[in-house]
Protein backbone atom coordinates (compact mmCIF):
# COMPACT_ATOMS: atom_id res chain seq x y z
CA UNK A 1 0.00 0.00 0.00
CA UNK A 2 1.75 3.49 -1.59
CA UNK A 3 1.94 5.76 1.41
CA UNK A 4 1.15 8.74 -0.72
CA UNK A 5 -2.33 9.22 -1.14
CA UNK A 6 -4.30 11.75 -3.63
CA UNK A 7 -6.59 13.92 -1.51
CA UNK A 8 -10.24 15.13 -2.87
CA UNK A 9 -11.56 17.42 -0.11
CA UNK A 10 -14.68 18.06 -1.71
CA UNK A 11 -17.31 20.90 -1.43
CA UNK A 12 -18.28 20.90 2.11
CA UNK A 13 -15.22 20.11 3.39
CA UNK A 14 -14.37 23.59 2.55
CA UNK A 15 -17.91 24.80 3.35
CA UNK A 16 -19.65 24.04 6.24
CA UNK A 17 -17.29 20.78 7.37
CA UNK A 18 -14.18 22.51 7.51
CA UNK A 19 -13.04 20.72 11.20
CA UNK A 20 -13.53 17.60 9.04
CA UNK A 21 -11.22 18.68 6.52
CA UNK A 22 -8.68 19.82 9.23
CA UNK A 23 -9.03 16.82 11.21
CA UNK A 24 -8.63 14.51 8.79
CA UNK A 25 -5.34 16.08 7.64
CA UNK A 26 -4.08 16.14 11.13
CA UNK A 27 -4.29 12.39 11.79
CA UNK A 28 -3.24 11.89 8.01
CA UNK A 29 -0.39 13.44 8.86
CA UNK A 30 0.42 12.12 12.14
CA UNK A 31 -0.17 8.67 10.72
CA UNK A 32 2.53 8.52 8.37
CA UNK A 33 0.19 9.51 4.94
CA UNK A 34 0.89 11.95 2.76
CA UNK A 35 -1.87 13.98 1.15
CA UNK A 36 -1.80 15.69 -1.72
CA UNK A 37 -4.81 17.60 -3.05
CA UNK A 38 -5.67 17.15 -6.96
CA UNK A 39 -4.41 20.10 -8.14
CA UNK A 40 -8.10 22.90 -9.24
CA UNK A 41 -10.21 19.93 -8.52
CA UNK A 42 -13.73 20.26 -9.38
CA UNK A 43 -17.01 19.23 -7.83
CA UNK A 44 -17.73 15.83 -8.02
CA UNK A 45 -21.45 16.62 -9.40
CA UNK A 46 -22.93 15.63 -6.15
CA UNK A 47 -27.14 14.73 -5.71
CA UNK A 48 -27.92 17.29 -8.52
CA UNK A 49 -25.62 15.84 -11.52
CA UNK A 50 -27.10 12.68 -11.18
CA UNK A 51 -30.52 13.68 -11.49
CA UNK A 52 -30.33 15.62 -13.96
CA UNK A 53 -27.22 14.73 -16.59
CA UNK A 54 -26.09 11.40 -15.97
CA UNK A 55 -23.13 11.23 -18.23
CA UNK A 56 -21.69 14.35 -16.38
CA UNK A 57 -22.67 12.92 -12.84
CA UNK A 58 -20.16 9.66 -14.27
CA UNK A 59 -17.70 12.05 -15.82
CA UNK A 60 -17.14 14.70 -12.57
CA UNK A 61 -15.36 11.84 -10.99
CA UNK A 62 -14.18 10.21 -13.54
CA UNK A 63 -11.89 12.94 -14.83
CA UNK A 64 -10.67 13.45 -10.81
CA UNK A 65 -9.66 9.88 -10.89
CA UNK A 66 -7.55 10.68 -14.47
CA UNK A 67 -5.77 13.35 -12.86
CA UNK A 68 -4.51 11.30 -10.26
CA UNK A 69 -3.83 8.47 -12.62
CA UNK A 70 -1.94 10.37 -15.51
CA UNK A 71 -0.84 13.51 -14.03
CA UNK A 72 -0.43 12.85 -10.56
CA UNK A 73 0.80 9.13 -11.09
CA UNK A 74 -0.50 7.98 -7.39
CA UNK A 75 -2.87 5.04 -7.38
CA UNK A 76 -5.11 5.65 -4.71
CA UNK A 77 -7.17 8.76 -3.44
CA UNK A 78 -8.31 9.43 -0.21
CA UNK A 79 -12.61 10.97 -0.71
CA UNK A 80 -13.48 11.74 3.41
CA UNK A 81 -16.96 12.64 2.36
CA UNK A 82 -19.23 10.19 2.06
CA UNK A 83 -21.00 11.44 -0.88
CA UNK A 84 -18.20 12.62 -3.15
CA UNK A 85 -16.83 9.00 -2.47
CA UNK A 86 -20.29 7.35 -3.80
CA UNK A 87 -19.52 9.47 -7.09
CA UNK A 88 -15.89 8.19 -7.25
CA UNK A 89 -16.88 4.59 -6.66
CA UNK A 90 -20.06 5.15 -9.19
CA UNK A 91 -17.86 6.63 -11.80
CA UNK A 92 -15.27 4.15 -11.68
CA UNK A 93 -18.24 1.25 -12.26
CA UNK A 94 -20.06 2.38 -15.13
CA UNK A 95 -17.24 3.65 -16.85
CA UNK A 96 -16.01 -0.24 -16.33
CA UNK A 97 -19.18 -1.79 -16.42
CA UNK A 98 -20.61 -0.32 -19.49
CA UNK A 99 -18.72 0.19 -23.38
CA UNK A 100 -21.20 3.40 -24.33
CA UNK A 101 -21.12 5.07 -20.94
CA UNK A 102 -17.31 4.41 -21.33
CA UNK A 103 -16.75 6.08 -24.65
CA UNK A 104 -19.06 8.35 -23.46
CA UNK A 105 -17.46 9.63 -20.45
CA UNK A 106 -13.65 9.46 -22.31
CA UNK A 107 -15.34 12.55 -24.99
CA UNK A 108 -16.47 14.39 -22.26
CA UNK A 109 -13.46 14.51 -19.87
CA UNK A 110 -11.02 14.49 -23.11
CA UNK A 111 -8.91 11.52 -22.42
CA UNK A 112 -9.18 7.39 -20.51
CA UNK A 113 -9.33 6.70 -17.84
CA UNK A 114 -7.97 3.46 -16.69
CA UNK A 115 -9.02 2.18 -13.89
CA UNK A 116 -5.87 2.41 -11.87
CA UNK A 117 -6.54 3.95 -8.69
CA UNK A 118 -8.43 3.09 -5.08
CA UNK A 119 -10.93 5.14 -3.75
CA UNK A 120 -10.53 5.02 0.00
CA UNK A 121 -13.47 6.72 2.24
CA UNK A 122 -12.37 7.62 5.51
CA UNK A 123 -12.76 4.51 6.93
CA UNK A 124 -10.87 2.39 4.28
CA UNK A 125 -8.26 5.21 5.45
CA UNK A 126 -7.84 4.32 9.00
CA UNK A 127 -8.69 0.74 8.31
CA UNK A 128 -6.59 -0.29 4.90
CA UNK A 129 -4.43 2.45 4.64
CA UNK A 130 -3.07 2.94 8.04
CA UNK A 131 -4.31 -0.60 9.06
CA UNK A 132 -5.93 -2.12 12.66
CA UNK A 133 -2.63 -2.74 14.36
CA UNK A 134 -0.40 0.37 12.89
CA UNK A 135 -3.52 2.99 14.39
CA UNK A 136 -3.60 0.74 17.68
CA UNK A 137 0.20 1.48 18.42
CA UNK A 138 0.16 5.51 17.13
CA UNK A 139 -2.49 5.67 20.40
CA UNK A 140 -1.40 7.42 23.24
CA UNK A 141 -4.31 8.81 24.86
CA UNK A 142 -6.94 5.43 24.63
CA UNK A 143 -10.56 6.46 25.45
CA UNK A 144 -12.05 4.77 28.53
CA UNK A 145 -14.29 2.66 27.00
CA UNK A 146 -16.15 6.00 25.81
CA UNK A 147 -19.46 4.05 24.12
CA UNK A 148 -20.10 4.69 20.37
CA UNK A 149 -22.98 4.27 17.54
CA UNK A 150 -21.23 3.87 14.55
CA UNK A 151 -23.27 5.41 11.55
CA UNK A 152 -22.26 4.78 8.50
CA UNK A 153 -25.41 6.29 6.97
CA UNK A 154 -26.33 5.33 3.04
CA UNK A 155 -23.35 6.05 0.90
CA UNK A 156 -20.51 4.16 2.48
CA UNK A 157 -21.86 1.01 1.95
CA UNK A 158 -24.71 1.24 -0.48
CA UNK A 159 -25.02 -0.01 -3.50
CA UNK A 160 -23.00 -2.59 -2.29
CA UNK A 161 -22.26 -3.82 -6.66
CA UNK A 162 -20.38 -0.03 -6.71
CA UNK A 163 -19.02 0.19 -2.83
CA UNK A 164 -18.13 -3.99 -2.45
CA UNK A 165 -18.61 -3.01 1.51
CA UNK A 166 -18.03 -5.76 4.07
CA UNK A 167 -21.89 -5.84 4.88
CA UNK A 168 -23.99 -3.38 3.33
CA UNK A 169 -26.36 -4.03 6.12
CA UNK A 170 -24.33 -4.31 9.56
CA UNK A 171 -21.07 -3.16 8.16
CA UNK A 172 -18.68 -3.27 11.07
CA UNK A 173 -15.29 -1.56 10.01
CA UNK A 174 -15.67 1.61 11.45
CA UNK A 175 -16.71 0.05 14.88
CA UNK A 176 -13.22 -2.00 14.40
CA UNK A 177 -11.77 1.50 13.74
CA UNK A 178 -13.38 3.36 16.91
CA UNK A 179 -12.40 -0.15 19.20
CA UNK A 180 -8.51 0.57 18.27
CA UNK A 181 -9.18 3.56 19.78
CA UNK A 182 -10.66 2.74 23.01
CA UNK A 183 -13.88 3.23 22.68
CA UNK A 184 -16.46 0.41 23.18
CA UNK A 185 -18.90 0.52 19.99
CA UNK A 186 -22.45 -0.20 20.58
CA UNK A 187 -24.70 -2.83 19.10
CA UNK A 188 -27.66 -0.80 17.47
CA UNK A 189 -30.14 -0.67 14.77
CA UNK A 190 -29.96 2.40 12.51
CA UNK A 191 -25.99 2.00 11.67
CA UNK A 192 -26.94 2.47 7.64
CA UNK A 193 -30.41 4.33 8.00
CA UNK A 194 -30.75 7.50 5.87
CA UNK A 195 -30.78 11.03 7.51
CA UNK A 196 -32.03 13.09 5.12
CA UNK A 197 -29.34 13.74 3.68
CA UNK A 198 -30.12 17.00 0.92
CA UNK A 199 -33.27 17.45 2.17
CA UNK A 200 -32.55 19.11 5.58
CA UNK A 201 -32.73 22.39 3.02
CA UNK A 202 -36.21 21.72 1.78
CA UNK A 203 -37.99 19.32 4.07
CA UNK A 204 -36.89 19.78 7.26
CA UNK A 205 -39.60 17.83 8.94
CA UNK A 206 -38.92 14.75 7.26
CA UNK A 207 -35.24 14.93 8.68
CA UNK A 208 -36.44 15.57 11.98
CA UNK A 209 -38.68 12.75 12.03
CA UNK A 210 -35.69 10.96 10.33
CA UNK A 211 -32.93 12.23 12.65
CA UNK A 212 -35.04 11.48 15.92
CA UNK A 213 -35.83 8.16 15.04
CA UNK A 214 -31.81 7.76 14.14
CA UNK A 215 -30.80 9.26 17.65
CA UNK A 216 -33.39 8.12 19.95
CA UNK A 217 -32.39 4.52 18.96
CA UNK A 218 -28.69 5.22 19.72
CA UNK A 219 -29.33 6.37 23.29
CA UNK A 220 -31.46 3.20 24.06
CA UNK A 221 -29.16 1.13 22.72
CA UNK A 222 -26.36 2.72 25.49
CA UNK A 223 -24.15 4.81 23.40
CA UNK A 224 -22.38 8.74 24.85
CA UNK A 225 -21.84 9.52 20.80
CA UNK A 226 -22.39 9.01 17.42
CA UNK A 227 -19.34 8.74 15.07
CA UNK A 228 -20.03 9.59 11.65
CA UNK A 229 -17.70 9.74 8.03
CA UNK A 230 -20.13 12.12 6.24
CA UNK A 231 -20.43 16.00 6.46
CA UNK A 232 -24.01 16.00 5.73
CA UNK A 233 -25.11 13.27 8.22
CA UNK A 234 -22.86 15.42 10.56
CA UNK A 235 -25.00 18.64 10.04
CA UNK A 236 -27.89 16.78 10.02
CA UNK A 237 -27.77 14.67 13.24
CA UNK A 238 -25.80 17.51 14.87
CA UNK A 239 -27.84 20.58 13.49
CA UNK A 240 -31.16 19.35 13.86
CA UNK A 241 -31.01 17.89 17.18
CA UNK A 242 -31.10 21.92 18.60
CA UNK A 243 -34.15 22.37 16.63
CA UNK A 244 -35.72 19.42 17.93
CA UNK A 245 -34.82 20.64 21.42
CA UNK A 246 -37.25 23.34 20.60
CA UNK A 247 -40.05 21.52 19.95
CA UNK A 248 -39.68 19.01 22.74
CA UNK A 249 -38.11 19.96 25.50
CA UNK A 250 -37.41 17.13 26.71
CA UNK A 251 -34.71 15.63 24.50
CA UNK A 252 -31.25 14.92 25.63
CA UNK A 253 -28.95 15.90 23.09
CA UNK A 254 -25.93 13.28 22.40
CA UNK A 255 -22.88 14.36 20.41
CA UNK A 256 -22.11 13.68 16.77
CA UNK A 257 -18.45 13.69 16.03
CA UNK A 258 -16.50 13.03 12.81
CA UNK A 259 -14.72 9.52 13.01
CA UNK A 260 -11.06 11.97 12.42
CA UNK A 261 -12.16 14.00 15.51
CA UNK A 262 -12.03 10.12 17.50
CA UNK A 263 -8.72 9.34 16.05
CA UNK A 264 -7.29 12.29 16.43
CA UNK A 265 -8.00 12.54 19.80
CA UNK A 266 -6.69 9.07 20.79
CA UNK A 267 -3.22 9.61 18.97
CA UNK A 268 -2.81 12.89 21.15
CA UNK A 269 -4.04 15.69 18.74
CA UNK A 270 -4.87 19.18 20.17
CA UNK A 271 -8.38 20.29 20.35
CA UNK A 272 -8.14 23.33 17.93
CA UNK A 273 -6.30 21.27 15.11
CA UNK A 274 -9.30 18.63 15.43
CA UNK A 275 -11.94 21.91 15.45
CA UNK A 276 -14.02 20.58 18.36
CA UNK A 277 -15.72 23.79 19.24
CA UNK A 278 -17.26 23.80 15.96
CA UNK A 279 -20.25 21.54 16.53
CA UNK A 280 -23.72 22.63 17.85
CA UNK A 281 -24.50 19.75 20.43
CA UNK A 282 -21.15 20.14 22.34
CA UNK A 283 -18.56 17.70 22.36
CA UNK A 284 -15.84 18.98 24.62
CA UNK A 285 -17.16 16.65 27.38
CA UNK A 286 -17.41 13.54 25.46
CA UNK A 287 -13.54 14.12 23.96
CA UNK A 288 -12.31 14.90 27.46
CA UNK B 1 -52.64 10.50 -5.60
CA UNK B 2 -53.37 11.41 -9.31
CA UNK B 3 -57.34 11.61 -10.44
CA UNK B 4 -56.03 12.19 -14.49
CA UNK B 5 -54.93 9.22 -16.77
CA UNK B 6 -52.91 9.83 -19.74
CA UNK B 7 -51.23 6.32 -20.50
CA UNK B 8 -47.81 6.03 -22.28
CA UNK B 9 -46.68 3.32 -24.09
CA UNK B 10 -43.43 4.15 -23.87
CA UNK B 11 -42.46 4.99 -20.45
CA UNK B 12 -40.78 1.95 -19.34
CA UNK B 13 -39.14 2.03 -22.49
CA UNK B 14 -37.94 5.40 -22.10
CA UNK B 15 -36.83 4.91 -18.73
CA UNK B 16 -34.94 1.89 -19.64
CA UNK B 17 -32.79 3.55 -22.03
CA UNK B 18 -31.88 6.64 -19.68
CA UNK B 19 -30.70 4.48 -17.15
CA UNK B 20 -30.27 0.62 -18.57
CA UNK B 21 -32.52 -0.76 -16.27
CA UNK B 22 -35.88 -3.11 -17.19
CA UNK B 23 -38.78 -1.75 -14.58
CA UNK B 24 -40.75 -4.83 -16.18
CA UNK B 25 -38.88 -7.25 -13.84
CA UNK B 26 -40.49 -5.77 -10.74
CA UNK B 27 -42.98 -8.12 -9.58
CA UNK B 28 -44.33 -6.31 -6.79
CA UNK B 29 -42.76 -8.07 -3.42
CA UNK B 30 -42.46 -4.20 -1.80
CA UNK B 31 -39.15 -4.34 -0.21
CA UNK B 32 -38.29 -1.30 -1.97
CA UNK B 33 -41.14 0.47 -0.24
CA UNK B 34 -40.39 -1.44 3.30
CA UNK B 35 -37.53 0.03 3.67
CA UNK B 36 -38.00 3.26 2.11
CA UNK B 37 -37.07 6.15 4.67
CA UNK B 38 -39.48 8.90 2.98
CA UNK B 39 -42.16 6.43 1.57
CA UNK B 40 -44.98 7.68 4.03
CA UNK B 41 -44.10 11.41 2.89
CA UNK B 42 -45.97 11.16 -0.48
CA UNK B 43 -49.32 10.39 -2.36
CA UNK B 44 -47.17 7.24 -3.69
CA UNK B 45 -44.76 5.08 -2.79
CA UNK B 46 -41.69 3.56 -4.68
CA UNK B 47 -43.64 -0.41 -5.16
CA UNK B 48 -46.27 2.04 -6.54
CA UNK B 49 -43.85 4.34 -8.99
CA UNK B 50 -42.94 1.28 -10.20
CA UNK B 51 -46.13 -0.30 -10.95
CA UNK B 52 -46.94 3.06 -12.79
CA UNK B 53 -43.73 2.49 -15.18
CA UNK B 54 -44.87 -0.40 -15.66
CA UNK B 55 -48.07 0.45 -17.08
CA UNK B 56 -46.93 4.13 -18.51
CA UNK B 57 -49.28 5.63 -16.32
CA UNK B 58 -47.15 9.00 -16.68
CA UNK B 59 -50.04 11.24 -14.15
CA UNK B 60 -48.87 8.76 -11.29
CA UNK B 61 -46.03 9.31 -11.62
CA UNK B 62 -45.15 12.35 -12.58
CA UNK B 63 -48.33 14.04 -10.78
CA UNK B 64 -47.07 13.06 -7.14
CA UNK B 65 -44.09 14.73 -4.88
CA UNK B 66 -42.57 11.04 -4.47
CA UNK B 67 -39.66 10.77 -7.07
CA UNK B 68 -38.36 14.35 -5.84
CA UNK B 69 -38.41 13.08 -2.26
CA UNK B 70 -36.14 10.41 -2.75
CA UNK B 71 -32.96 10.94 -1.72
CA UNK B 72 -31.33 8.39 -3.43
CA UNK B 73 -30.12 6.81 -0.43
CA UNK B 74 -29.76 3.22 -2.11
CA UNK B 75 -31.53 0.66 0.38
CA UNK B 76 -34.43 -0.07 -2.54
CA UNK B 77 -31.59 -0.57 -4.96
CA UNK B 78 -29.55 -2.74 -2.67
CA UNK B 79 -32.55 -4.75 -1.10
CA UNK B 80 -34.20 -5.75 -4.90
CA UNK B 81 -34.37 -9.36 -5.24
CA UNK B 82 -34.71 -9.02 -8.60
CA UNK B 83 -31.69 -6.59 -8.42
CA UNK B 84 -33.42 -3.57 -10.32
CA UNK B 85 -31.65 -0.21 -9.52
CA UNK B 86 -34.51 1.44 -8.38
CA UNK B 87 -32.64 4.82 -7.26
CA UNK B 88 -31.51 4.95 -10.74
CA UNK B 89 -35.04 4.71 -11.97
CA UNK B 90 -35.87 7.36 -9.79
CA UNK B 91 -33.13 9.79 -11.12
CA UNK B 92 -34.16 9.05 -14.44
CA UNK B 93 -38.00 9.84 -13.27
CA UNK B 94 -36.34 13.31 -12.10
CA UNK B 95 -34.56 13.52 -15.57
CA UNK B 96 -37.44 12.78 -17.58
CA UNK B 97 -39.75 15.19 -15.30
CA UNK B 98 -37.28 18.24 -15.93
CA UNK B 99 -37.22 17.48 -19.68
CA UNK B 100 -41.00 17.50 -20.35
CA UNK B 101 -41.83 19.87 -17.99
CA UNK B 102 -43.31 17.81 -15.32
CA UNK B 103 -42.47 19.12 -12.12
CA UNK B 104 -45.14 19.32 -9.69
CA UNK B 105 -46.10 22.68 -7.95
CA UNK B 106 -44.84 22.71 -4.10
CA UNK B 107 -41.74 20.75 -5.33
CA UNK B 108 -38.81 23.13 -3.66
CA UNK B 109 -36.37 19.99 -3.60
CA UNK B 110 -36.58 20.01 -7.40
CA UNK B 111 -35.51 23.75 -7.90
CA UNK B 112 -32.87 22.98 -5.35
CA UNK B 113 -31.37 20.04 -7.47
CA UNK B 114 -31.06 22.34 -9.98
CA UNK B 115 -29.89 25.72 -7.82
CA UNK B 116 -26.70 23.34 -6.64
CA UNK B 117 -25.86 22.07 -10.62
CA UNK B 118 -26.08 25.58 -12.03
CA UNK B 119 -24.05 26.19 -8.59
CA UNK B 120 -21.67 23.71 -9.42
CA UNK B 121 -21.26 24.67 -13.06
CA UNK B 122 -20.87 28.20 -12.61
CA UNK B 123 -17.92 28.24 -10.26
CA UNK B 124 -16.73 24.44 -10.80
CA UNK B 125 -17.61 23.67 -7.10
CA UNK B 126 -20.84 23.95 -5.26
CA UNK B 127 -21.27 27.49 -3.29
CA UNK B 128 -23.32 26.75 -0.23
CA UNK B 129 -24.04 30.07 0.68
CA UNK B 130 -25.38 30.74 -3.07
CA UNK B 131 -27.73 27.86 -2.62
CA UNK B 132 -29.21 29.06 0.33
CA UNK B 133 -29.49 32.62 -0.73
CA UNK B 134 -31.02 31.95 -3.76
CA UNK B 135 -32.98 29.45 -2.29
CA UNK B 136 -34.58 32.50 0.02
CA UNK B 137 -34.77 34.82 -2.94
CA UNK B 138 -37.07 32.56 -4.83
CA UNK B 139 -39.07 31.31 -1.70
CA UNK B 140 -38.84 33.66 1.14
CA UNK B 141 -40.37 31.19 3.66
CA UNK B 142 -37.72 28.91 3.76
CA UNK B 143 -35.94 31.35 5.51
CA UNK B 144 -37.38 31.11 8.82
CA UNK B 145 -36.08 27.40 9.08
CA UNK B 146 -32.72 29.12 8.33
CA UNK B 147 -32.91 31.93 10.80
CA UNK B 148 -33.15 29.49 13.48
CA UNK B 149 -29.95 27.21 12.56
CA UNK B 150 -27.93 29.79 9.77
CA UNK B 151 -27.06 32.55 12.82
CA UNK B 152 -25.90 29.32 15.35
CA UNK B 153 -23.58 27.62 12.82
CA UNK B 154 -22.80 30.79 11.65
CA UNK B 155 -21.45 31.88 15.35
CA UNK B 156 -19.56 28.37 15.44
CA UNK B 157 -17.83 29.29 12.12
CA UNK B 158 -19.58 26.39 10.34
CA UNK B 159 -20.36 28.78 7.24
CA UNK B 160 -17.89 29.92 4.82
CA UNK B 161 -18.64 32.39 3.35
CA UNK B 162 -15.91 32.49 0.49
CA UNK B 163 -15.77 31.39 -3.05
CA UNK B 164 -14.10 28.62 -4.03
CA UNK B 165 -13.47 28.17 -7.46
CA UNK B 166 -12.44 25.17 -9.40
CA UNK B 167 -11.29 24.48 -12.52
CA UNK B 168 -14.28 26.56 -14.17
CA UNK B 169 -12.65 26.28 -17.96
CA UNK B 170 -12.49 22.77 -17.41
CA UNK B 171 -15.69 22.13 -16.13
CA UNK B 172 -17.73 24.26 -18.27
CA UNK B 173 -16.30 22.29 -21.21
CA UNK B 174 -17.18 19.31 -19.70
CA UNK B 175 -20.84 20.26 -18.96
CA UNK B 176 -21.07 21.42 -22.52
CA UNK B 177 -19.68 18.16 -23.85
CA UNK B 178 -21.98 15.98 -21.88
CA UNK B 179 -25.32 18.07 -22.60
CA UNK B 180 -24.61 18.01 -26.01
CA UNK B 181 -23.55 14.11 -26.83
CA UNK B 182 -27.34 13.68 -23.93
CA UNK B 183 -29.16 15.86 -26.52
CA UNK B 184 -27.88 14.15 -29.32
CA UNK B 185 -28.56 10.74 -28.12
CA UNK B 186 -32.14 12.18 -27.11
CA UNK B 187 -33.55 13.32 -30.35
CA UNK B 188 -32.13 10.32 -32.09
CA UNK B 189 -33.82 7.53 -30.02
CA UNK B 190 -37.22 10.10 -30.59
CA UNK B 191 -36.88 10.20 -33.88
CA UNK B 192 -36.33 6.55 -33.81
CA UNK B 193 -39.33 6.06 -31.48
CA UNK B 194 -41.88 8.23 -33.92
CA UNK B 195 -40.20 5.96 -37.27
CA UNK B 196 -41.58 3.05 -35.21
CA UNK B 197 -45.06 4.37 -34.51
CA UNK B 198 -45.65 5.67 -38.15
CA UNK B 199 -44.36 1.82 -39.27
CA UNK B 200 -46.90 0.09 -36.91
CA UNK B 201 -49.84 3.14 -37.76
CA UNK B 202 -48.88 2.73 -41.42
CA UNK B 203 -50.20 -1.06 -42.57
CA UNK B 204 -53.09 -1.13 -40.10
CA UNK B 205 -54.25 2.66 -41.79
CA UNK B 206 -54.50 1.18 -45.03
CA UNK B 207 -56.32 -2.34 -44.31
CA UNK B 208 -59.62 -0.49 -42.49
CA UNK B 209 -60.20 3.25 -41.42
CA UNK B 210 -60.17 3.48 -37.56
CA UNK B 211 -63.37 3.29 -35.60
CA UNK B 212 -65.13 6.93 -35.23
CA UNK B 213 -64.29 6.69 -31.76
CA UNK B 214 -61.53 5.00 -31.95
CA UNK B 215 -58.83 7.32 -29.96
CA UNK B 216 -61.50 8.76 -27.73
CA UNK B 217 -60.98 8.12 -23.61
Amino acid sequence: MSKTLAYYPGCSLHGTSGEFDASFKATARALGLTLQEIPGWECCGNTAAHSINRLLAAALPVNELAKVEQDMKLDAVAVPCAACYSRFKTGAHEVEDDEQTASDVRAVVGRAYNGGVEVQNLIDVYHDAVGLDELAAKVTRPFAGLKIACYYGCLLTRPPKVTLADDPEYPMHMDEVVKALGCTPVDWNYKTDCCGAALALTEQQIVDDLVGRILTDAKACGADAVSVACPLCQVNLDGRQTEMMRGKSDWQPIPVVFLSQLVGRAIGLGDKELGLKKHLIDITAVMA
Amino acid sequence: MATTCTPSVGLAQTVGKGCGENAYKCYQCKKCTTGCPVAGYAGMHPAQIMRAVQLGQLDMVFDDKFIWLCTGCETCTTRCPQGIDIAAIMDELKIIARRDGRIPAGTPSAAMLKLNYDSFVRWGRMWEVELITLDVLKRPMSAKSWLALGPKMMLKGKINPTLKRGDTVAMKRMVATAESITRTRQNAYEAAAANAQKAKDAPAAKAKPAPKDGGAS
